[in-house]
């Protein structure tokens, strides 16, 4: 019998054990990546962690992740098909390059960690250009502006963020910049965070939260679709734009999808996008001060 | 890795470390109550809960936790029912929990010999008496390396309490990923303190069943 | 009359698409348990040696399934290979990996228990006919153990399928994530889809996972 103690506590013992080398191994990886030395980073190299533009053509399909549940702008549809205004681009991309594309369903806080490990080519999820994620991810230009908003409903509408009590909750999505804005600007709201779109107006419908915020976008949409909600706040923090992002270096992706805005710029690309995909939601007194098309 | 973020991350890891431990033993508790009283609907074959106690456990034995945390949560409001989401996850775990704390119970008071409520029916206690004082301690101890099993199972399926906005090791670490996409911090630290809840319990189970084991010796 | 949303599901192929998002699920825990079963027989019969180093070694990976859950292998398989080793894995393959990871264990432990539990003598008898370890292990412990477990493999099943629901945490697009985009999709025209859409879910894999613990349990009853 003590000899099954003994071993067990061996066992635990050998489990911190592990898990300190391996903390030391991942620190000495980290330190050989930076000097540019050692066997890690020459790895690394080799992987690169991403595809290249003629890779991808070689291949025939190019990894676009997209979310599946944010409805205008990326989500399936009753056949099972991915739609919206990001997939909209996707697909003239994919047509453009000659590739079958390979939709990947991501969520909000994904994004950054499915182009750093070369998961997917190229993200396409509503994604907004802030600096800190552009020193983690590459921005292509942008193709629509945003800044954040918040809706609640109508009997009890949050009209600044300073009205929001003690005990209230504000949701939000995990890895949104309305969380990292909210977190950095009002600490004291408190926060009840979703991984997926879906959840997260589930539960705001089902009143679990006095306010959402994310997107301008996303919140504004919700009030037109669902009734008795409002955007008591339609513009909050700076100006943002939605860009295409690949991952750091991939440079010949970048340069291509660059050149391939501008050119869809000139023929009004994002305006028709937005006729075909949003018109519904939101009308078309939205399309100038949402759609960017590059000159 | 960067020890500086380590540093930084530890208060966010600890407080969902906190959350985690106080939704998680709520929740067991909870399945405790559910499972004594479940098995004691067995073993007295009281009719009909008898057949209520089969379904929940077949219901609750055979879907995922997740699934269930899902209905509770998002489904369950659209037809008037709404709980908080703490709430839930105690009511998600209690529930899961109770299908299999029945199940050890009453497998423990399945291996109490039948002689023994025979003779202390002889001995003028009433089916309640003996149920209480000497059936249920004996069941009770030959339980718990089962009981034990089911804490660490319930306390490993808090992990999935993240999709309902709860703030605990899982979300703590998904968060700060998709913030700050430091990820191998993140998941490091996740590692290390799901090894600080669950390793003490671990021992314990280990020593505790050692002296079971011990005090089962003279039989 | 109170709208439970279940009539988006026969809105489009959506129901169909549900199911196909189950059987991604079942098709995964399939996969992973028939290698956990083929692995857990070696590790099984690993445990049983005595071997200090290979005991220490088992003790360990035993333990580190026993108290890490799920979904945290699962962020490390899919997100902390590649940042470490530069590996990209696919996200059916992390789930895969540590579905047989933690299958394997528990495959092991049972195949361990049910070797313990035949009588030395039965070893001793047949290397006094001349057989050799291997030719004791395949003639004489095999077959006595595999009824034994055959019912327990089955139980596995069950709870693989069960524990696949976290594998929408990766980006698999299995039952549950149809089911959200579903809710999402038909929001505005079925508010209270979550309620039917969830529910069927519930009943989904009610529907699999008990056909199936039931089969363990009569085997079980006849066998052991």
């Amino acid at each position: 019998m003590r000899k099954n103690i003994i071993n067990k506590i061996t066992g635990l013992t050998l489990i911190l054990a592990l898990a300190v080398v391996g903390l030391a191994g991942c620190g000495s990886t980290d330190k050989a990546a930076e000097q540019g030395s050692g066997e890690a980073t020459s790895a690394e190299s080799s992987s690169q962690g991403f595809r290249t533009l003629d890779e991808i053509k070689k291949s025939g399909t190019i990894n676009i992740g997209v979310f599946s549940d944010k409805s205008p702008f990326g989500y399936v549809d009753e056949n099972g098909e991915y739609a919206g205004y990001d997939v909209y681009l996707a697909e003239r991309l994919g047509k453009d390059l000659g590739v079958e594309i390979n939709y990947v369903s991501t969520e909000a806080a994904n994004r950054i960690e499915y182009l750093q490990t070369g998961k997917v080519d190229i993200i396409l999820a509503n994604f907004t250009v802030t600096e800190e994620r552009a020193q983690e991810v590459d921005f292509a230009l942008p193709y629509m502006n945003v800044a954040l908003g918040v809706v609640s409903p109508k009997d009890e509408v949050v009209k600044s963020l300073d009205d929001i009590g003690e005990d209230d909750q504000v949701i939000v999505i995990s890895g949104t910049t309305a969380e990292t804005y909210l977190t950095k600007n009002y600490p004291d709201i408190k926060l009840q965070k979703y991984d997926a779109y879906a959840e997260a107006k589930s539960a705001f419908e089902n009143g679990n939260g006095v306010a959402w915020a994310n997107d301008n976008t996303e919140v504004i949409a919700f009030a037109i679709e669902n009734e008795g909600y409002e955007v008591g706040i339609p513009s909050l923090g700076d100006q943002d734009t939605i860009a295409p992002a690949v991952t750091k270096g991939n440079e010949t992706l970048l340069n291509w999808i660059n050149d391939e805005l501008k050119t869809l710029g000139k023929e009004q690309f994002f305006h028709a996008d937005y006729e075909k995909t949003l018109l519904d939601t939101y009308g078309a007194d939205y399309e100038e001060t949402l759609v960017v098309e590059q000159q | 890795m960067d020890k500086e973020t380590l540093v930084s991350y530890i208060p966010l890891y600890r407080d969902a470390l906190l959350l985690t431990l106080k939704i998680g033993w709520q929740g067991i508790l909870f399945s405790f109550v559910i499972g004594l009283i479940g098995a004691a609907i067995t073993h007295f074959k009281v009719k009909v809960l008898k057949t209520i106690v089969g379904i929940y456990i077949e219901l609750f034995r055979n879907t995922p936790l997740l699934v269930q945390l899902f209905f509770i949560y998002f489904a369950l409001p659209k037809v008037g029912v709404k709980i908080t989401a703490e709430a839930c996850g105690v009511l998600g775990l209690g529930l899961l929990g109770g299908a299999y704390m029945i199940e050890t119970f009453r497998s423990g008071l399945e291996s109490i010999p039948i002689i023994q409520t025979e003779s202390s029916y002889s001995l003028g206690m009433s089916k309640l008496q003996t149920f209480w004082y000497i059936i249920l301690p004996q069941a009770v101890s030959i339980s718990v390396p089962g009981l034990l099993a089911n804490v660490i199972f319930l306390l490993k399926e808090t992990s999935v309490f993240s999709t309902i906005s709860l703030m605990d090791l899982m979300f703590t670490a998904k968060d700060l990923i998709g913030m700050y996409a430091k990820t191998i911090e993140c998941l490091f630290l996740l590692v290390v303190f799901y090894l600080i809840m669950l390793l003490p319990v671990s021992i314990i189970g280990a020593l505790i069943e050692r002296r079971l084991r011990y005090a089962g010796f003279g039989d | 009359m109170l709208d439970l949303g279940i009539d988006v599901l026969f809105k489009g192929t959506n129901f169909l698409r549900l199911l196909q998002g189950l059987w991604v699920s079942i098709e995964i825990s399939l996969i992973s348990v028939v290698i956990s079963i083929l692995l857990g027989m070696i590790v099984g019969v690993l445990m049983t040696m005595n071997n200090p180093i290979l005991h220490v070694a088992l003790k360990v990976y035993l333990e580190i399934v026993r108290i890490m859950p799920q979904m945290v292998l699962l962020f490390i398989v899919y997100f902390g290979t590649t940042r470490v080793f530069g590996l990209d894995l696919s996200a059916e393959a992390s789930a895969i990996i540590v579905f047989c990871f933690w299958g394997t264990a528990e495959m092991g432990d049972l195949v361990r228990g049910s070797i313990k539990s035949i009588s030395k003598v039965q070893f001793e008898s047949a290397y006094a006919l001349g057989m050799d370890k291997v030719q004791t292990y395949w003639y004489v412990i095999s077959p006595q153990t595999f009824r034994r477990l055959v019912p327990l493999s089955i139980n596995l099943i069950t709870r693989m399928i069960k524990t696949t629901s976290l594998v929408m945490m990766i980006g698999i697009v299995e039952v549950l994530k149809v089911s959200q985009q579903i809710i999402e999709a038909n929001r505005k025209i079925s508010p209270n889809a979550a309620f039917g859409v969830f529910a069927v879910v519930f009943l989904l894999y009610f529907m699999v996972c008990w056909p199936i613990s039931r089969l363990s349990n009569y085997l079980e009853k006849r066998w052991v």
